[in-house]
């Protein structure tokens, strides 16, 4: 799960906590009822909705939100990675990849433009946001409703999955195998 | 890069926004979507209607080219006027032409019910 791209609706992204126990997972989502406790682990989110602000600062970010009528997920387009040593252990020419990919989503990024948006998920000052990895721009105003769909569908079928044991670790295995697979 | 604090855009159905609704308040952040019915270029006050129901959106704020017939949707805050009728400024405003309405309130009723599922499961972990 650590390395999918999982759907969210905006609410229940904003819920995550940061992980500290597992190395590759950046995030945690908990699920309880009286008798058992589903744990999510992961790094990567997909949300899709409605571009409802956009703060550029040239050649260095671009911070947005992501409206899709449940929440406001704050997203960060990285815009430096020619100029920035953080990105110097990385290849040139994948640096150069990179680099053009996000000055074609900086584009894109519009204020009104419904957006399904890929990334990594992280926590500044607290807060989660999402790394912006992708951008892809919805022509058709039904994708959103499908969106919604899918999520409600995969929170409910496969994240949410209750697994009973006495072993958290254990727990966990069968359902994030599920998961992946409806990915 | 924390949040912007810009506030998300409920999601509200036309008909349900009556002056007895939980959303029916001064400053109530709404996402609402309707058919172009009227529009005012000199005010840029619309009129979208969906299942009967109108709701005035003052459209100043936006760069979109309204065309009657066409549908629209709107996010932005409530207004309550003197006579009681709400207003939507809207901040932000796109064509929805082509969306299955039908479709979509209900998918509204899914979201809320699984909205609603997940808070309940939320507080008890608190």
């Amino acid at each position: 799960m650590e390395d999918t791209h999982v759907k969210f609706l905006a609410f229940d992204l904003l819920s995550l906590t940061p992980s500290s126990s597992t190395p590759n997972s950046t995030a945690v989502r908990r699920i309880s009822t009286a008798t058992a406790t589903t744990v999510l682990h992961l790094s990567r989110a997909e949300t899709l909705g409605i571009i409802t602000s956009r703060h550029h600062k040239p050649d260095r970010f671009l911070r947005f939100t992501i409206d899709d009528g449940t929440g406001c997920v704050p997203c960060v387009l990285w815009l430096n990675h020619l100029t920035s040593a953080y990105f110097s252990r990385r290849s040139p020419p994948d640096l150069r990849s990179i680099a053009g990919s996000a000055r074609r989503f900086e584009t894109l990024v519009q204020i009104g433009a419904s957006a399904r948006v890929r990334g990594k998920v992280s926590f500044y000052r607290g807060e989660i946001q999402l790394t912006v990895s992708n951008v892809f721009i919805e022509r058709d105003p039904n994708a959103e409703i499908l969106h919604w769909l899918q999520c409600v569908r995969l929170a409910r079928n496969r994240y949410d999955v209750v697994v009973e044991s006495d072993d958290d670790d254990k727990m966990l295995l069968p359902v994030n195998k599920k998961a992946k697979k409806a990915e | 890069m924390a949040s912007s604090g810009i506030p998300s855009g409920a999601l509200v159905i036309l008909q349900e926004l009556d002056s007895s609704s939980i959303h029916f308040k001064q400053g109530a952040s709404l996402r609402v979507t309707g058919k172009l019915q009227e529009y005012n270029v000199e005010t840029a006050i619309a009129v979208i209607a969906d299942g009967g129901a109108t709701l005035l959106v003052d459209t100043q704020h936006l760069r979109l080219n309204l065309r009657e017939g066409s549908i629209y949707q709107f996010i932005g805050e409530l207004s309550i006027q003197p006579n009681n009728e709400g207003l939507l400024k809207a901040r932000v405003g796109r064509n929805v032409d082509g969306i299955d309405l039908n479709l979509y309130h209900q998918s509204l009723k899914l979201i809320r019910q699984f909205q609603s599922d997940q808070i309940s499961h939320l507080e008890q972990l608190k």
